[in-house]
């Protein structure tokens, strides 16, 4: 509890959020993170194990921790999880043939007591291509309306190749767990 | 004990020692008692009396704000009849002296003898109480609000229930609409010209024994479920997943590929970032080697006109150790197809 309140404490002097950036591999997440961040996204590997970004966000400090995605390393997202402010979950739209892993790896986090504070933000991202599915056939998908009444959360579309959607959905991000954490000021 | 053997000496003459034993202990008796009597008045001259004192401020702070409370309520009473528009207001004040009264009881606790605070809480709750059922009389629109949301809920039962019977049945349907593709094929050739169409996703998946031909740019590609097949694409925007493919040869260019599942098969590519496999084994890797009339032009559209040599940085997830992955090799130049040439989607020549 000591511990706790400090770092509360040291967190809303530096106005900092962690943010954790979690998804099946294929589905853009280290993308979105160099598009906001105004980066070259045009030659990047997949992620074999993490990257750690510090964006200036308005009047916040961003630490995104971009996960890698790949079957095998999933099972090393639970190290990432402990002082999560803010989730976020990508979702390769056009990936239809693999929704139910998506579902499935999903629900698992959302079970982490660990998370259970941080809000999540889903992100439909991929929506360039013409076969995706909106957001809204997504959320059916995820089955996001049954979520735990007391998450936050939200659902945007977005493309992480056109940047379109990405400022919407980490202003909603952000401006929650500012309201959270900060108090709103 | 040195002590007590200094001091004893003297009794000790005269006494058998039992019974000094025993006055020792009534001398040491004596002491400690003196010793806690002293102790005792000490603390009470100094603190019990400042004790005492608050007590007797918080009483008679206690009890002005009681008072005032208390005139207020009687107040709201009159100002009901007369002045209705400052009755809300007031009422707020009269709560929120309640609330700081609460508050100093809660401050005080700790010096309070029992009874005083057993009796300043039952007063605050009081207080609480008679506010609680002045707000009852004299804001009787509030109480019709009330009655008002709740006959219209009642009323409009009809329109309500219907509300709560739509969402009932969330229908499993997956909306499984397939993206454009080829599947489920066996023993064909199989071609495809993306060069005058809209690039967008394609997929391959199931099939066995084929010959795929894709001329032309799309933005995805997603390969599934392929044995004994050969694939030749042109350039993919975007990024290519592959996942359980066996004796198979591709030749694919792109951004990002990944294959997960590929067993005894050979990859042609040229990729901007270091492909990734897992789950793999007996893959082959080498440049990529296809082309047809106009490749240039696609290749230069999907930024990927220039080999950075990355067809042979492959990592994979399932040999994260520095030594090389015993699941992948680099395919020799000798056992490689050569230049591969797609005349149009009918015919193609291979030299090499």
């Amino acid at each position: 509890m000591g511990l706790l309140t400090i770092i509360r404490k040291i967190k809303r002097k530096e106005k900092e959020m962690r943010i954790l950036m979690v998804g099946l591999d294929n589905s853009g997440k280290t993308t979105i993170v160099l598009k906001i961040n105004g980066e070259d996204t045009s030659v990047i590997s997949p992620t074999l194990g993490f990257n750690i970004k510090t964006i200036t966000y308005q009047k916040y400090t961003l630490n995104i921790w971009d996960v890698g995605g790949q079957r095998t390393i999933r099972s090393y997202w639970r190290n990432y999880f402990e002082q999560t402010d803010g989730l976020v979950w990508v979702v390769d739209s056009s990936d239809l043939r693999r929704l139910d892993d998506c579902k499935m790896e999903l629900d698992n986090l959302l079970k982490e007591e660990r998370l259970s504070g941080a809000s999540l933000l889903i992100l439909a991202n991929k929506q360039d291509l013409k076969g995706a599915l909106t957001p809204d056939e997504i959320a059916k998908v995820l089955n996001l309306e049954n979520m735990d009444k007391t998450r936050h959360w939200k659902i945007v579309g977005c493309s992480a190749y056109t940047g379109e959607g990405l400022l919407e959905g980490f202003d909603w991000l952000v401006q929650d767990i500012a309201s959270r954490i900060y108090m709103l000021d | 004990m040195e002590e007590e053997t200094a001091t004893s000496p003297p009794t000790d003459l005269s006494n058998p020692t039992k019974s000094s034993d025993h006055a020792l202990q009534k001398k040491h008796q004596a002491m400690l008692d003196r010793l806690s009597n002293r102790h005792q008045a000490r603390n009470k001259s100094s603190s019990s009396s400042s004790a005492t004192e608050s007590t007797a401020s918080f009483l008679s702070k206690f009890s002005d704000s009681k008072r005032l409370i208390e005139s207020q309520l009687s107040e709201s009473s009159k100002l009901a009849t007369t002045d209705t528009t400052r009755l809300k207001s007031h009422l707020a004040d009269i709560s929120s002296s309640i609330s700081a009264l609460e508050q100093l009881v809660a401050e005080n606790s700790y010096l309070l003898p029992s009874y005083e605070l057993r009796s300043s809480l039952k007063t605050v709750s009081e207080l609480k109480q008679s506010l609680d059922s002045l707000n009852a009389e004299l804001v009787p629109k509030k109480k019709f609000s009330f009655k008002n949301k709740s006959t219209n809920k009642t009323s409009v039962s009809g329109p309500k229930e219907t509300e709560i019977a739509k969402p009932e049945p969330p229908k499993p349907t997956l909306v499984i609409r397939d993206l454009p593709g080829i599947r489920n094929k066996e023993n064909e050739i199989l071609a495809k010209n993306f060069r005058d169409s809209e690039a967008g996703e394609f997929t391959l998946s199931d099939l066995d024994s084929c010959e795929v031909r894709l001329i032309g740019c799309v933005s995805v590609l997603f390969i599934n479920r392929l044995t004994n097949c050969k694939v030749y694409a042109g350039p993919v925007m975007g990024s290519i997943l592959i996942e359980e493919v066996e004796n198979c040869v591709f030749v694919l260019a792109s951004h990002q590929i990944r294959i997960h599942y590929a067993k005894g098969s050979d990859f042609y590519l040229r990729v901007r970032s270091r492909p990734i496999i897992e789950d793999c084994g007996g893959v082959r890797f080498a440049p990529y080697c296809l082309s047809y009339e106009g490749i240039e032009d696609d290749m230069i559209k999907a930024g990927l006109a220039e080999d950075t040599g990355n067809w042979s940085n492959v990592d994979d997830f399932k040999w994260l150790r520095a030594v090389q992955s015993p699941n992948w090799s680099v395919l020799a130049e000798s056992e490689r197809v050569g230049a591969i040439e797609l005349k149009d989607l009918g015919s193609m020549t291979g030299e090499g």
